[in-house]
């Protein structure tokens, strides 16, 4: 397991655990972040990322992306 | 009977297009009580009895964002006739998400399949017959930018709302959590009518506070509840609010599965491919100075100055001004009278509407790029620049505005969920130089440093200066400590937006202004008119010719010595401040009239000899820097007291940005006069213990950082106390 700031540009990953305060947790959830589900990193600056998860694109903070691990 | 139809769906969806599209221009907004999330309702077309109320675009329906919030506790406690939920085609997936917890509410739904014209494009097919039968609810192909299916998708609404038949959701969970649910149910819900039960239920099991603290269930029930949950966390080895949203991803795995065919699995799409440019690592920030570059230059430079000259000197100037006057004299009006509506009242409004055309070319190219869905990428280009002084990556989009005016800038902060980091950029954001700030900078520049053009920038650099240093100085204290809020924000895909939509939108921003001026800025003319024109002269009050004996002249002499620490305690420079507060632009104008001119030049050029005698170059950098950084116009703070929504945080923001100008001006202002003539003083001491405060408070720890090394110590205290 890794972050998700750790994973590759353009690869599809499957996302083994979020962590997190709930609150955290559970927005990221409701935007498709699910484990088990697959998504792809699109860019990545300083950290930020932009991911495709569930057909759609989100930018999250390196701070978020840090409590997805792939 | 009228009914009341509510329109629900994921933000970027297209809702407000499909709102306009059933609406039209039949629509009023407000704000959904006690919070600043707006509020939209529409009579639908070809329905006078249907009311289409349009909630905010939301993901889910729980508890975490103020928007989630306020739709829910509509739905739940108004009750609509029918939900009309409206589902981007294109992704599926993640818009179903929302509509398996619409359907649980019992109210029936119609579910709107948007943008099937680019699902068409992309090759893709979706069943809508399929999904309805998944759902157990009717569904519409439609596209609302198109227009295409939308007279469709209403009636049927209309149809199911009269028709009052109960919604049927058609998923089931797994055994034992339909097993807690039965429970929950028979312990808790029975009282209440049936097809509320079932998401009332989910609620309890997922633990949800606000609606287990809605029902007040007694203690010894909940304990029972309590314990089925547990159970069944144990069978399934999650937490309950995993389980219900795992389940329901599976579920919609399986409605996917069976209702849509992707052409291209997996590859990039057309917004990524732009993505993997636009936002690249290196060229994200030069793409998006050089589109920054294009859109000031045009709106600022180019196009809206010409407009802005024209209003300001053929309509105001050559056309309407002397038109009224003749007119007003001909009718014989009372000489004041005259002078109220033609010196006070249009003068005072066409100054600021005379920036209204400036501001729609601003506003027409920010509602292109917001929704062709650049704005989104650049709060995510700025947010790593944002976060290193307090603020998030959103917090860009409303001082990009403000450049223009402070309040559509101040409004656009509605956009930042986080309450903290909104408050602090309705604080910061009329730091940055708007478009009415722009004259005094030109004024000084000409006046005193001989159109220096280093000035100008300065000011911009005095504006960003000051909201970093504001953003770092309050997310210290104790109001605003905690880490800015995870950024997480959805982009939409690359869209060509229509023209009907970027004219509605600049319009409505450009018509908020307008109002204002409307309003507050008619109000504040006419009282500010009345002081510069009555005063006590020759032992009575009255009209007065000359300036010096107005009130206004009066009030400036006797608040002037405030700024004499700031170099320009002079009634004139006092009073031009204040008239700045009715609107900034106004404080040139004022420099003109207490010199004695009647009409000036946009940057004053005719009072530059007098301004020139009556101050130094430092003092009159500080009349600047105060100028900047002060209280807003009335029509801003209008702003930031309905967005604060607090009469506590108004007073602190313009109590904060007030004391902010007055000390740096005062620093200025002192320590510029010791370098230039060597002078020491009083004052010389003041300003360097502000500065040695200031820079205190800039480097002091963050209070979280406080709270840690304080744990730190009293472990190892405990540590010490073992050993």
């Amino acid at each position: 397991m890794m972050p998700l700031t750790m994973a590759d540009v353009g690869e599809n990953i499957t996302i083994k655990k979020i962590g997190g305060k709930d609150e955290t947790k559970k927005f990221l959830e409701t935007l498709g972040f699910v484990v088990g589900g697959v998504v792809t990193v699109v860019t990545e600056i300083n950290g930020n990322m932009i991911v495709n998860v569930k057909d759609s694109r989100v930018a999250i903070s390196k701070e978020m992306a840090n409590k997805i691990q792939v | 009977m009228s009914i009341k139809i509510a329109l629900a769906g994921n933000p970027n969806c297209g809702k407000t297009t499909l709102f306009n599209a059933l609406t039209g221009s039949n629509q009023f907004v407000g704000n959904w009580p006690g919070v600043t999330v707006e509020k939209k309702e529409g009579k639908l077309k070809g329905h006078s009895d249907a009311i289409i109320v349009d909630l905010p675009g939301i993901y889910s329906l729980s508890p975490y964002t103020l928007e989630e919030v306020v739709a829910r506790n509509f739905l739940i406690t108004e009750r609509p006739d029918a939900i009309l939920n409206i589902i981007d085609g294109t992704n599926l997936e993640r818009n179903l998400y929302l509509t398996t917890q619409l359907v649980e509410l019992g109210i029936p739904v119609i579910a709107a399949v948007n943008m099937m014209d680019v699902v068409a494009k992309n090759g893709d097919k979706v069943n809508t017959a399929n999904l309805a039968k998944e759902l157990g609810c009717k569904v519409v192909e439609i596209s609302a930018l198109k227009g295409t299916g939308v007279t469709e998708a209403a009636d049927k609404a209309v149809a199911v709302a009269n028709a009052r038949r109960r919604m049927i959701p058609q998923h089931s969970f797994e055994g034992c959590v339909e097993h807690t649910l039965a429970h929950i149910e028979e312990a808790v819900l029975h009282e209440m009518p049936e097809e509320q039960q079932r998401w009332y239920a989910i609620k309890i099991f997922e633990r949800d506070e606000k609606v287990m603290a809605q029902l007040n269930i007694p203690a010894d029930i909940q304990k029972h509840i309590e314990q089925d949950i547990k159970a069944c966390e144990d069978e399934m080895d999650d937490d309950a609010e995993s389980i219900i949203t795992n389940e329901r991803y599976v579920y919609i795995g399986t409605i996917i599965k069976d209702c849509c065919v992707k052409k291209n699995k997996g590859g990039m799409t057309t917004s990524d491919k732009i993505d993997r440019i636009v936002t690249n690592r290196f060229l994200a920030l030069p793409i998006f100075a050089v589109v920054m570059f294009i859109v000031y230059y045009v709106s600022v430079t180019t196009v809206g100055t010409v407009l802005t000259d024209w209003t300001n000197d053929t309509l105001f100037g050559a056309w309407i001004i002397p038109a009224a006057q003749s007119a007003l004299e001909a009718i014989g009006c009372a000489g004041w009278l005259t002078g109220l509506l033609v010196d006070g009242v249009i003068s005072g409004v066409g100054a600021v509407l005379g920036f209204v055309p400036q501001m729609l070319v601003l506003f027409a190219f920010l509602a292109f790029l917001e929704s062709c869905g650049y704005m989104a990428r650049i709060a995510f280009i700025m947010d790593r620049i944002f976060r290193k002084f307090g603020l998030s990556g959103k917090s860009f989009i409303p001082m990009l505005i403000g450049t223009g005016c402070g309040v559509p800038g101040i409004m656009a902060s509605r956009t930042i969920e986080n309450d903290r980091d909104r408050k602090m950029t309705i604080m910061t954001t009329t730091f940055i130089p708007c478009g009415a700030k722009l004259p005094i900078i030109a004024l000084i520049a000409g006046a005193l440093f001989g159109g220096a053009s280093w000035v100008a920038p300065s000011a911009y650099f005095v504006g960003i200066a000051a909201i970093i240093c504001s953003g770092i100085i309050l997310k210290k204290t104790k109001m605003f400590a905690g880490d800015p809020a995870p950024f997480v924000i959805e982009l939409p895909a690359y869209h060509m937006p229509t023209v009907m939509n970027v004219l509605r939108s600049m319009w409505e921003r450009g018509w908020s202004f307008i109002k204002k001026a409307g309003t507050i800025i008619l109000l504040s003319t006419i009282v500010i008119w009345f002081a510069q024109s009555f005063g006590f002269a020759n032992g009575s009050f009255g009209m007065v010719e000359d300036m010096n004996d107005s009130l206004l002249a009066a009030i400036g002499g006797a608040i002037a010595f405030i700024f004499t620490p700031l170099g320009w305690g002079n009634w004139r420079s006092a009073v031009a401040a204040i008239t700045g507060l009715v609107a900034k632009e106004n404080v040139v104008a004022t420099f003109g009239q207490l010199y004695g001119f009647a009409e000036v030049a946009e940057d004053g050029t005719e009072v530059w000899g007098s301004l020139a005698g009556s101050m130094t170059a430092v003092a009159a950098y500080s009349f600047l820097v105060f100028n900047l950084l002060c209280a807003p116009c009335f029509a801003a703070m209008g702003a930031i007291k309905r967005e604060m929504n607090n009469a506590k945080w108004f007073w602190f923001a313009i109590g904060y940005q007030t004391v902010l100008a007055y000390l740096v001006s005062l620093c200025v202002y002192q320590i510029g006069t010791l370098i230039t003539t060597g002078t020491f003083g009083v004052g010389v001491i003041a300003a360097f213990v502000i500065m040695a405060g200031f820079i205190y408070l800039l480097f002091r720890p963050y209070k979280e950082s406080n709270k840690f090394t304080m744990n730190v110590s009293s472990v190892d205290a405990k540590a010490k106390a073992k050993a």
